[in-house]
């Protein structure tokens, strides 16, 4: 798994290099996630019945792109087309542009009222299949969020499984700093929600938070941090928005290689 | 209409699985004997939520109505109408009540007067503003097969009918034909005050229910010398600019002039103060006709 998460990490350090996009900060500390998702959980032998992953932090999608690329979903030549002219992958995700590709986000605050609904429609069809969302934490202060935080419960959604990469920056400051953000977990607690507080890079705890039965909607408040992996990008806010230039991709790659080495 | 329009759905239902409504905390008594079936929810007063989780049943197979008053289906959520439905390409059916200023003196909060403005910036969305009960079956009929997503706009009910035959909604319809060289097109309910309207003019009317058709207005325009669109939406923005953006005639548009409302009064003081009712429709065109 650590390799898997390296490979995906390099390749995320790749074409925000080679397009010079933004995000790679979110993107790095949400890796992790997605890496237990595709390679651990989700099943997606069966197309047709598929589990299904929706992205609402639509800004990391570079993390998508490069998790569904190691797993053999997305080429080279797409990945690589990335963000750049006449390219195939947007910064933030377009349904049409790949099969694994649930929905079209970027703006926040969507992607759980529509997990929702598609939670509701397999439920109705007695389907086994499950919805995974990943949001952000500065997203979860959406109020559409907090609309659909009221009805998957009601709903009896426990087919529903939710993801706070909770690494602590958004765009400006830390979320404490900005609004009365903690006790996040104790919020969606008060909403009936099944909460889970984790270390958002230990892969065995994710697993077995997904795992736990329960009859509620699931949520995973991961404890998480920006830019996980690249030593100096760790925690450091102007990671949101820096540019990922030829020397720090590099320097970076090293560090990854060197990490992987260790384990 | 909305009655009309909601047991039209229900009839549906009954042979389409596929088909959901959710209706956002609206419709009293409307949905009494649906509420309890499996292809309804209220979700409560939540707009945002309402729309994407509708984007959510249609990407997995679901034919979804959302049924709302229409400030809350197209300016409340318009955000998630354009990402979630438009942009996705999902095939959803958003139903407005209350078209124009039906509910005054509910207050501006509750017309909508700009929504055909707001929904024609949305490329794919189709728009379909009904005269009455016959027009809103036809329009819904329609949207149900279509596989794009639609956007309704009714009044409430209680609206006379004007049709006795079959009517194609992608068409203009005439419900008055005559020799004069004119033409007035109107659409929604404010067709009721079209028989005031021939009582100081004699022209042609017709009714248009849908104002994203692709039907070829240059060519229908072509027999008729002045051209007048009556709506009840802001005279900027409407089905009149629209109009005047696809043809070359010279288009003279009666609506709501672009101000926020704070008169207060009933549907016709509002008519009356914006100078839209029959009356004053039917003196102004006489006069550009006469010169």
């Amino acid at each position: 798994m650590k390799q898997i998460a390296t490979n995906i990490r390099k390749n995320i350090l790749h074409i925000a290099n080679l397009s010079g996009s933004p995000h790679i900060g979110s993107a790095l500390s949400c890796t992790d996630i997605l890496t237990t998702l595709y390679f651990k959980i989700l099943n997606l032998d069966d197309y047709e019945n598929r589990d299904l992953f929706i992205l609402s932090k639509a800004h990391s999608a570079m993390t998508l792109y490069a998790t569904l690329h190691e797993k053999g979903l997305l080429s080279k030549d797409d990945l690589e087309g990335y963000y750049q002219n006449g390219g195939t992958l947007p910064a933030h995700t377009d349904r049409l542009t790949n099969p694994y590709i649930e929905i079209s986000a970027g703006s926040l605050g969507h992607g759980l009222p529509i997990a929702s609904g598609m939670a509701h429609a397999l439920k109705l069809k007695g389907s086994e299949r499950k919805v995974y969302v990943l949001m952000g934490d500065g997203e979860s202060q959406e109020g559409s969020v907090w609309e659909a935080a009221m009805l998957a419960p009601k709903l009896e959604l426990n087919n529903l499984t939710v993801f706070i990469d909770r690494n602590n920056l958004q765009g400006y400051a830390r979320a404490d700093e900005i609004l009365s953000y903690e006790p996040i977990d104790k919020k969606f607690e008060a909403f009936n929600w099944e909460v889970f507080r984790i270390d958002g890079h230990d892969y065995k705890a994710i697993l077995d938070a997904v795992n736990t039965k329960t009859n509620k909607p699931k949520m995973i408040i991961c404890d998480t941090t920006k830019g996980k992996g690249v030593s100096f990008m760790e925690d450091e806010l102007i990671w949101h928005y820096y540019i990922v230039t030829d020397e720090i991709k590099q320097k970076a790659i090293l560090e990854l290689e060197g990490s992987s080495d260790e384990k | 209409m909305r009655n009309s329009v909601a047991n039209e759905i229900k009839k549906i239902a009954k042979v389409d699985e596929t088909l959901f409504v959710i209706a956002g905390d609206a419709g009293l008594g409307v949905w009494d004997d649906f509420k309890d079936s499996k292809q309804f929810i209220n979700p409560g007063v939540n707009e945002q939520l309402d729309i994407g989780f509708g984007a959510g049943l249609s990407l997995m197979g679901h034919k979804v109505i959302y049924y709302n008053i229409a400030p809350f289906v197209i300016m409340r959520p318009y955000e998630f109408v354009r990402n979630d439905i438009c942009y996705q390409e999902l095939p959803m059916i958003l139903i407005g009540t209350g078209s124009g200023i039906t509910y005054a003196p509910a207050g501006v909060t509750h017309y909508v007067v700009e929504d055909i403005a707001l929904a024609s910036t949305m490329p794919n969305l189709d728009i379909f503003s009904p005269a009455d009960p016959v027009e809103a079956i036809e329009c819904f009929k329609y949207a149900y097969k279509s596989q794009k997503p639609s956007y309704i706009r009714i009044a409430k009910n209680g609206e006379e009918i004007i049709h006795k035959d079959d009517i194609d909604i992608t068409k203009p319809i005439f419900i008055n034909k005559t020799n004069s060289k004119h033409i007035l097109i109107v659409h929604g309910s404010i067709v009721d005050e079209v028989s005031k309207i021939l009582d100081f003019v004699d022209l042609n009317i017709v009714t248009m229910p849908m104002l994203t058709s692709e039907f070829d207005w240059s060519s229908f325009l072509e027999d008729f010398d002045k051209i007048f669109v009556l709506e009840e939406h802001f005279i900027n923005g409407g089905f009149g600019s629209m109009l005047r953006d696809k043809v070359d005639n010279k288009i003279y548009k009666f609506g709501i002039k672009n101000e926020y409302i704070h008169k207060i009064g009933n549907r016709d003081y509002l008519r009356e103060h914006y100078g839209i009712d029959g009356h004053t429709i039917g003196e102004k065109i006489k006069d550009i006709i006469n010169g």
